[in-house]
């Protein structure tokens, strides 16, 4: 294991802490560059699969001249690779994607301190966008029962940070493994949040909000939660509960639990990154009065995406459709440059989320194939 | 586009459908269809349809230049893709192939119009007459135009009055078709009705299947379950659903006096409606071991690929399309394995073709438009016994190059693997007229046939004498 990477994250570790984040692009403009080149560098040597990758496409540290052109290693080849710089007797984690049954999963191999970064990350840009305070109720099961999870993952890094009592988990995994919501517990936290004065904050994926939602519409109950309450949604529906468009599932949200449209934040994320996308505007102050704006999802300040044109593989023009590209400077110990299969639009320099592009059908009657082989 | 309103599809996007107008319109063409089809012949319907092949084969034909100027932009096609794949389909619109067709499906042409026999004798001891459903319901899948063309021929030709229910933003070409039949007879058209919505609107399909006793429907398994569970009791169902199609090039063809010619015919059925259709290659297996190796072969077509983007450009995709394809681009570059000898070739700066040519004879899904897999293979055999487990039973055509003598003997093992149509390669995007599509008769499927015995007895034709 080179003690370069890890002292490249421990400098990372530092830059991140030493600065408050208001707006995705700052402080880290000057030194972005610099830090992706000599990111860059260590990966090709360290991580000899990646290494070969770059070999391949003809593109080493001689040759790249700016972050943009390094090589993007596509999310799926994480089901067929290690694309690690940890060896295997080092790995503490590996955190996989939540495949559909019968598909392989991508693999993030971590140890002490690529998980030390990860946390750092990412709660350093989960804090200006909702913050510690009040309570926190996380809809998913706890992470003993789902290691693998990089998500359950960091909700647990977030209720690290309330006090002991205040964050806990309120989903398990049932039948078939599952996740499901320990409703026996979950209404009664939501009862006694409503009648808090301190605010609230629910992480949750869309489906496990769908199945909030259809059992507090099955016993007709509504609450109102505290002023400056948050709600983060994230991640699809893989077939686990009803699909519901996303400003009908906000709509229903906010009704259910008393809240502002505007308190609901939606989350980017997969286990291929240690960084994530919000589409809030960070808080100034817990404003639940401004009107719905235009929202767009940002990336932490030490990554940057790019919307790239399939058909050119060039970047797209402001409002255009294309391929999300993400480069993570947290992705230390894997690799920085990700190219995900979710279409999006550009929109300044975030982007609008339009979903998975391997999903889309062939025109005609020709078998859909994803489901086949990889 | 300035076509009148003679069908449902015809009116502006923002009319809305309802139940009631769907019920009328399928009354109405009942109505029509008695006043004004049931006394036409068979041979006159002939006559009729080839007269409207004739026309889309025009080059000042307006039928034609319209889905020629608007097709690019309507169904994604480039024009000289469209018109490629419009040709091939109507250049068989002649009375010898229908003809043909009628003598295929019952045995004789005169069988749709009065009892005979199969050498049509009137008064042998047993005859029959066909007859087609009086209201024939098809429900179209994709923006492939011919397998909707051609259900509203056979539909004609049994007289039978006909809505087709076209996918959402798929009518385009069906509604050129439609006003093309209306301009060589009103009568004719006035039997006839396109709509399009988008499937799963229960009350209009409701009120459609309530007025019809056979329905067809292409698209995938999903599409004909969803069809086939609305259908009230009785109602006919032939569902064609979902089939895959590959090449197979033998090594004896595989030499330099051949290449040329077998390569171009690959890039044809590549090219042919930019490989988006059941009869599309999603792979072409190559013999190992010929003069020209499996791999030069698939250099070869690469350069073929390019060579036609200039002539016959592939359609502009939408990005979630293109998206598909450049997202197995990036994974082949980052996973590709040097040891099993995968290559790539791929047109730069675009997804326009793709190339990939690699040794695992498991049958592989293309994501189409112009991708195409090439896999070396010692023979047949072994992808019978290890390449098909994903597409049993579902494989529609196997393009073949090869002498005519081993053609034949692959066909009959194809034959006893399920496989329902075989053809040179060159050709599977153009099956002829008399395709008996899914391996299923195209006529006598849909026909309800009255069997007429008569009594040859002398007894029976003497003159009864009262008493």
């Amino acid at each position: 294991m080179s003690t370069e990477l890890i002292a490249f994250a421990a400098r990372l570790r530092d830059l991140i802490h030493a600065h408050r984040f208001f707006r995705a692009g700052e402080v880290l403009d000057g030194q972005f560059d610099s830090l992706a080149l000599e990111l860059f560098t260590l990966q090709f040597h360290n991580n000899s699969v990646y290494g070969k990758i770059c070999t391949a496409r003809g593109l080493t540290p001689k040759t790249v001249r700016h972050w943009t052109d390094i090589p993007a290693v596509p999310t799926a080849a994480f089901k067929e690779l290690e694309l690690t710089s940890i060896p295997a007797g080092e790995r503490t984690a590996v955190f996989h994607s939540s495949g559909t049954t019968g598909q392989k999963n991508s693999r993030h191999f971590h140890h002490t301190d690529s998980l030390a970064l990860y946390e750092t990350s990412l709660l350093k840009w989960y804090e200006p966008h909702f913050g510690f305070a009040g309570s926190l109720l996380a809809l998913t099961p706890p992470p003993a029962q789902v290691p693998h999870s990089s998500l359950v993952h960091m909700f647990d890094c977030i209720r690290q940070q309330y006090p002991p009592g205040l964050a806990q988990f309120y989903g398990r995994l049932g039948a078939d493994a599952a996740w499901e919501l320990d409703l026996t517990r979950l209404l009664p936290a939501l009862t006694a949040a409503s009648q808090s004065l301190q605010p609230v904050t629910l992480l949750g994926t869309a489906f496990s909000f769908v199945h909030l939602l259809d059992e507090l519409a099955a016993q007709n109950l509504r609450f109102q939660l505290p002023p400056g309450s948050r709600v983060m949604e994230t991640g699809g529906y893989k077939n686990r509960s009803r699909t519901l468009p996303k400003t009908e599932l906000h709509a229903l949200i906010a009704d259910r639990l008393g809240l502002p449209l505007t308190a609901i934040a939606c989350e980017y994320g997969m286990s291929e990154l240690s960084s994530q996308a919000y589409d809030s505007a960070l808080s100034s102050g817990r404003s639940a009065t401004a009107a719905a704006v235009q929202r767009h999802f940002q990336f932490s300040p030490w990554s940057r995406v790019q919307i790239l044109s399939p058909e050119t593989g060039r970047e797209v023009a402001e409002g255009e459709t294309g391929l999300i590209r993400i480069f993570d400077l947290a992705n230390v110990f894997s690799v920085a440059a990700i190219q995900t299969e979710d279409l999006g639009i550009r929109r300044g320099e975030g982007f609008d989320l339009l979903g998975r592009a391997a999903a889309a059908e062939p025109r005609g009657c020709s078998l859909n194939v994803g489901e086949v082989k990889p | 586009m300035d076509l009148p309103n003679f069908f449902l599809a015809d009116l502006p996007p923002e009319a809305s459908l309802t139940p009631q107008l769907i019920t009328e319109a399928c009354q109405a063409l009942k109505q029509n269809r008695e006043r004004f089809l049931l006394s036409r012949s068979t041979a006159d319907m002939v006559k009729v349809v080839c007269e409207v092949g004739a026309g889309w084969l025009q080059p000042d034909n307006r039928f034609r230049r319209l889905a020629l100027e608007f097709g690019p932009a309507e169904t994604g096609f480039s024009a000289p893709v469209l018109a490629r794949g419009l040709d091939d389909f109507f250049r068989q619109f002649t009375p010898e192939n229908f003809n043909a067709l009628l003598e295929q499906e019952f045995g004789h042409v005169h069988r749709l119009d009065q009892f005979v026999d199969p050498t049509g004798a009137e008064t042998a001891p047993r005859t029959a007459l066909a007859i087609g459903p009086a209201f024939l319901v098809h429900i179209a899948a994709g923006n492939l135009p011919n397998p909707t063309f051609m259900s509203i021929t056979l539909g004609l030709l049994m007289r039978s009055a006909q809505l087709v229910k076209c996918a959402s933003g798929a009518a385009f070409l069906p509604r050129l078709f439609a006003h093309s039949l209306y301009e060589v007879d009103r009568k004719l058209g006035a039997c006839l009705e396109i709509a399009e919505w988008r499937g799963g609107n229960h009350f209009l399909e409701q009120a459609l299947y309530a007025e019809t006793h056979c329905v067809t429907a292409t698209g995938n398994d999903e599409t004909l379950a969803a069809v086939r569970a609305q259908l009230p009791n009785g109602v006919r169902f032939i569902g064609y659903g979902q089939r895959v199609s590959f090449g197979l090039v033998t090594r004896e063809v595989l030499r330099d006096e051949s290449i040329a010619s077998v390569v171009s015919r690959a890039a044809d059925d590549v090219i042919a409606w930019d490989q988006n259709g059941c009869l599309s290659p999603h792979v072409i297996y190559v013999e190992e071991r010929g003069l020209v190796e499996s791999d030069k072969f698939a250099e070869l077509l690469s350069v073929e690929l390019a060579r036609r983007e200039a002539e016959a450009p592939r359609g502009r995709l939408t990005p979630a399309e293109a998206a598909a394809i450049a997202t197995r681009r990036a994974l082949l570059e980052s996973t590709a394995d040097p040891r099993a000898d995968v290559k790539i070739w791929q047109s730069p700066g675009s997804t326009a073709w793709t190339v990939v040519f690699e040794h695992d004879v498991r049958f592989q899904f293309s994501c189409l438009n112009r991708y195409i897999f090439v896999k070396p293979i010692p023979d047949l055999e072994v992808v019978l016994q290890q390449g098909l487990d994903a597409v049993q039973g579902k494989i529609s055509t196997v393009g073949i190059a090869a002498w005519p003598d081993k053609t034949r003997e692959l066909a009959r093992i194809l034959a006893r693997h399920g496989v329902t149509r075989i053809c040179p390669l060159g050709r599977m995007q153009n099956p002829p007229l008399t395709w008996r599509h899914d391996g299923r008769p195209a006529l006598a499927d849909l026909v309800t046939w009255t069997d007429f015995e008569t009594d040859i007895t002398p007894e029976a034709t003497s003159t009864p004498t009262g008493t």
